[in-house]
């Protein structure tokens, strides 16, 4: 468990040195030339975006908290874990709340209703899938 | 979870159980190997076939769906580990084709992760993507979308835009698929803008802001801003819905609960809404000024509600800062930014980082736009001490902000803190922080002391950021100024007197030295063999270019300081065998030619004080603005008063001619007055257009009655403009002199509402004929109802083409109308009662051509095969000219006058004969003005329902 948020944070630190080589850390922004890096941390885990130089830095961070609020009712108090072993569904929630880098939904029940929906598609399709084997074996 | 795959499962517990990286590097590559050997079942090195392709591609040939689902879940997985990957691709783009959910949302997401834009292997599912859009299922359709949004490049936009921009539109679209098309139009345009033809979907994209589902609006919202961006004349039509928007969150609270985020109305939106206004000119339209004052206000207002927690606080802030902003964009002046001034102050002092950045940042834009910077300059001290704050981004803010609010009252005061802080800033804010001390040096500086003085300690204090660019600038500057000279000698002598100096100093010192030390020489302490020693010590820890620097300076010498000669020569001397090529060349010409006669004039020649520069822009600008160049996209404001964004704003003028009167508000266009910009924008700088009314006239709607409808109205004061299946436009109008009121009443005739309801006005000359709406247009019209706008008209001069209304709404499909609206020059006459004397008096003295404007034309004659004069009569007067009998003895005859009032022009006089002849069936028409194009256009007016139909 440690090992893996240190992995975490290492990859976050890596990401961040990415970006540039004159990061400034701010208490909640970066600040890079050209673009701007948000980022809000949720016990060990960082929630990081990189954002235009015009973007709304508060909105930004609230699109993020938005993101953990979905995850959490999607997943019913969410841990890392579950972002790791659900990684498809943790990709399945974002592309419901950002699209093309904007939000898309701000409306949880909206977003969380959609993502459900996948899921409950998903479950069918396995059950349909199920009693066809059975049918033929 | 019952979707979960147990392979995959396992395999993340495992690589979470290993200890070290080397275990899970382990445990990956064996999966890899496992991976690679599956895909390997049925191997076809195709290569061959796609050249281009360096990796190689599995075709799988006995593997099920599932299995190839689980294998490329692992390769995706670790992939995000953040380990490189080669195979799978293939595999993935199979499964994009699978009829399994489940299956192709995985193919999806290892496309979207695994590629990029310009990867090979997205032409390969270009066919399948398309498929999924064309779909009648919506899954589909948003896994689709989902894969555009995330990897589409120009090719996609090429291939799917259109497709994309179907679904956008299509009044079958489910909201959640519409919101996804548009974000990935919006992604498609920003890959590829040539490809979308912006300027003639804007009318139908824009329509989609009335759309009842926020969630929609949001989402178009954002594409209409990149859009708009480019486009600003054809989204024109936003500005009005973003001010009804606004005006329904914040004001009527129209939005579902499910929209407001911690008790904020959708501040998404408001924000996004509140930066769409910015990049329009503020409106000219009073009633759109009202509202958005309004909501501005209550805005602020709601900024006094105690926060409920960090994201109740983060949200109010977002939308407050994105309000003030546009307080500032509309006008710098206004009471409310006054208000916002006051509620900056607070932030700046705020315990949370966050706010006091963003309160720094927007007041760094309220000093770059306002006329005053009273209000900043009252929390120069807080300003001042938040260069010491612990947070980077914060003192970065506080540097701009300084910079920005500079002045010649508060220079030297804030130029002596910046020095001060210099000593001690972030390595990474220094090159910065000299730029500016030094262009705000050059630019207030009131005395020449204080600037050489003050560039000297700049120097000294942080030789190792200050670029060639500063000192170069100094030497010019002092070269240009006589007065300056002598003391810049002393001072600059004085700092390399310092045990340790920075190698610039060194320069500027030889080069001043050099140039000006014979005005000090005699002076004590300051004896050329001072000079000498002070600046020869130097030399032997400076670089080569600075030592030649120093030689050139000791020529000089050679010439006004005879005494100090041998030392000189004889440093001459041992410079001619350093290695050092230039070195070695100057010492050697210039020993030559110190080694000449005394009498010889040529050293004296050589030596002659340099003359002054030509005036030159300081480079130091071109430099910082290089440094913020490749940000300038999409801001609306830059950092450093008034001046800096005065000249960025004719910069982008001159690259966008195409706009080019659209400036930053009015008191930029007012300032601009006596700048020669470039020809189209001086020409257009008096009017501003309005966001109402774009540029090109928009073409008419076309119809068997609608010249009819037209003609009729221009003499008579109410009746039906336009009539079809689906609506019918009425309207009634009163003048009173120059001004007028249009009533114009818009029916319903289909039992569905019509939504998106757009009404707009055309003017093609603003400053002749002003048309406004009285209040803003609702947006939807109910079944068989019908709704009525009123507009205030003023007639300020002659003009000769009508106002033109366009309506567009959604009634299915997108219509749009255009109508000319009956509102011409004769509406503004009124009646003038003349005696026959005097109407002849006034008749001749006018006289004829070009001040008569004379035409015969055919006429029909009534039922009875009688001229129609009570027809004649209706239209005479219908046109407001007061017919005046007992004139003419010709009972048929019709004389009639009148004057028209203009606000701007005053009044003219305008006086007609009307003959017809019911033998010829023709009619003469005579106008006579003191105005020739009245005339002429008084003529045509009353000509057009008289003449029979040709």
């Amino acid at each position: 468990m440690p090992s893996k948020a240190k992995s975490k944070i290492i990859q976050d630190a890596c990401l961040l040195r990415l970006f540039s080589f004159t990061v400034q850390r701010a208490n909640d922004t970066i600040g890079v030339p050209g673009s701007k890096v948000v980022y809000r941390q949720y016990a060990s885990l960082f929630f990081v975006c990189e954002v235009g130089e015009e973007e709304n830095e508060l909105m930004t961070l609230e699109v993020i908290h938005r993101y953990v609020e979905v995850l959490d009712k999607f997943f019913g108090n969410v841990c890392e874990l579950d972002l790791i072993f659900d990684f498809q569904k943790a990709y399945t929630i974002l592309d419901e709340l950002i699209v093309a880098g904007e939000l898309a939904e701000s409306n949880r029940r909206t977003v969380l209703t959609s993502a459900e929906a996948t899921d409950i598609w998903e479950r069918d399709e396995i059950l349909r899938d199920a009693l066809q084997d059975s049918f033929i074996s | 979870m019952a979707t979960s795959m147990r392979g995959l499962t396992q395999f993340i517990a495992d690589i979470r159980g290993a200890r070290v990286r080397d275990l899970e590097e382990k445990r990956i590559n064996k999966e890899m190997a496992n991976i690679r050997k599956k895909f390997k079942g049925s191997c076809l090195d195709i290569r061959n076939l796609f050249p281009q392709l360096t990796e190689q591609i599995y075709l799988d040939g006995n593997l099920d769906g599932y299995q190839k689902k689980k294998y490329v879940a692992k390769i995706i997985f670790t992939y995000i580990l953040g380990y490189k990957v080669d195979v799978g691709h293939m595999e993935a783009v199979n499964l994009i084709s699978s009829p399994k959910y489940s299956e192709k949302q995985i193919g999806y997401l290892a496309v979207t992760l695994l590629m990029h834009e310009n990867s090979d292997f997205l032409r390969l599912v270009v066919n399948s993507i398309r498929k999924d859009l064309d779909g009648n299922n919506e899954i589909d359709n948003c896994l689709a979308l989902h894969a555009i949004a995330n990897v589409g490049g120009s090719e996609m936009a090429e291939a799917l835009a259109e497709d994309v921009h179907r679904l956008l539109i299509s009044p079958t679209s489910q909201t959640f698929v519409k919101k996804k098309a548009a974000l990935t139009l919006l992604r498609l345009y920003r890959k590829h803008p040539d490809v979308i033809p912006a300027a003639e979907w804007a009318l139908r994209i824009v329509s989609i802001m009335d759309d009842a589902d926020l969630g929609v609006v949001i989402c178009v919202t954002s594409l209409v801003m990149a859009l708009a961006q480019d486009h600003l004349d054809a989204y024109a039509v936003c500005y009005t819905k973003a001010v009804d928007r606004l005006h329904r969150l914040v004001i009527e609270h129209e939005y579902s609960a499910t929209y407001a985020y911690y008790k904020v109305p959708s501040p998404w939106l408001q924000v996004k809404l509140l930066r769409l206004l910015q990049y329009y000119p503020p409106s000219e339209d009073p009633t759109i000024r009202s509202v958005l004052h309004q909501v501005l206000q209550t805005i602020m207002n709601n900024s006094a509600e105690p926060t409920r927690n960090v994201q109740h606080n983060n949200a109010q802030h977002a939308v407050l800062f994105e309000a003030i902003g546009l307080a500032i964009h509309l006008d710098s002046a206004s009471p409310l930014v006054g208000t916002a001034a006051v509620l900056l102050a607070r932030f700046i002092s705020s315990k949370e980082t966050n706010v006091r950045y963003l309160g720094l940042d927007t007041m760094a834009h309220l000093a770059a736009r306002a006329e005053s910077l009273e209000p900043i300059k009252r929390h120069q001290s807080t300003i001042i001490l938040s260069l010491r704050d612990k947070d980077i981004s914060v003192r970065r803010r506080a540097l701009d902000l300084l910079y920005s609010m500079c002045d010649v009252d508060n220079s030297e005061l804030i130029v002596g803190e910046l020095l001060r802080y210099l000593r001690v800033a972030d390595y990474a804010l220094r090159e910065e922080m000299v730029l500016k001390i030094a262009i705000l040096t050059e630019k207030y500086a009131s005395s020449y002391k204080w600037y050489v003085d003050t560039i000297l300690q700049l120097i000294s204090a942080a030789g190792d950021h200050v670029g060639d660019e500063v000192w170069y600038r100094v030497v010019q500057i002092v070269t240009n100024t006589e007065d300056l000279q002598e003391y810049a000698a002393k001072v600059v002598f004085e700092h390399l007197k310092a045990p340790s100096t920075h190698e610039s100093l060194v320069k500027v010192g030889g080069y001043i030295l050099g140039e000006y030390g014979h005005l000090i020489a005699n002076e004590p302490g300051y004896s050329p063999m001072e000079q000498f020693q002070v600046l020869h010590t130097k030399s032997q820890f400076c670089i080569a270019s600075t030592r030649s620097l120093l030689l050139s300076t000791y020529i000089k010498w050679v010439n006004v300081f005879p005494e100090i000669k041998p030392q000189l020569v004889n440093i001459f001397e041992r410079y001619r065998h350093v290695l050092d090529a230039e070195l070695q060349q100057r010492a050697c010409e210039f020993y030559a030619l110190a080694s000449r006669p005394d009498d010889d004039e040529l050293l004296q020649n050589v030596c002659e004080e340099m003359p002054p520069f030509p005036p030159r822009v300081s480079a130091l600008l071109g430099r910082l603005n290089m440094k913020h160049g490749d940000t300038e996209d999409k801001r609306t404001w830059v950092h450093g008063g008034k001046e800096a964004n005065l000249d960025r704003d004719i910069v982008k003028r001159k690259a966008d001619g195409s706009f080019a009167a659209v400036g930053d508000g009015q008191d930029i266009m007012g300032s601009l007055a006596g700048l020669e910009i470039s020809a189209s924008s001086a020409e257009a700088g008096g009017a501003i257009p309005d966001p109402v009314i774009s540029t090109k006239p928009p073409r008419l709607t076309t119809g068997p009655n609608m010249d009819r409808w037209f003609d009729k109205l221009t003499y008579t004061a109410e009746g039906v403009l336009y009539e079809d299946d689906q609506v019918q436009i009425g309207v009634k109008s009163r003048y009173q002199g120059h001004l007028g009121q249009l009533a114009v009443y818009i029916g319903n005739k289909v039992s569905a509402p019509l939504t998106s309801f757009t009404t707009r006005i055309h003017v093609s000359d603003p400053d002749a004929l002003s048309v406004t709406f009285a209040k803003m247009p609702p947006s939807t019209i109910g079944p068989r109802t019908q709704t009525q706008q009123l507009l205030h008209i003023e007639c300020k001069q002659m003009f000769t083409t009508p106002p033109i209304l366009s309506v567009s709404y959604l009634a299915g499909s997108h219509q749009t109308l255009s109508i000319r609206l009956p509102i011409v020059v004769t509406k503004f006459f009124e009646h003038v009662k003349l005696g026959a004397a005097d109407f002849f008096e006034r008749w001749k003295l006018i006289g004829g051509p070009p001040r008569e404007d004379q035409a015969i034309f055919s006429i029909e004659l009534n039922s009875a095969g009688q001229l129609d004069l009570a027809k004649h009569r209706q239209v005479v007067s219908g046109h407001r000219l007061n017919l005046l009998d007992d004139i003419d003895p010709n009972p048929n005859n019709l004389v009639a006058a009148g004057v028209l009032h203009m606000s701007v022009e005053g009044k003219v006089g305008c006086l007609l004969r009307l003959e017809p002849n019911r033998e010829a069936k023709l009619c003469r028409l005579t106008l006579r003005s003191t105005s020739e194009t009245v005339a002429t256009e008084v003529r045509k007016l009353v000509q057009q329902p008289l003449k029979t139909d040709s």
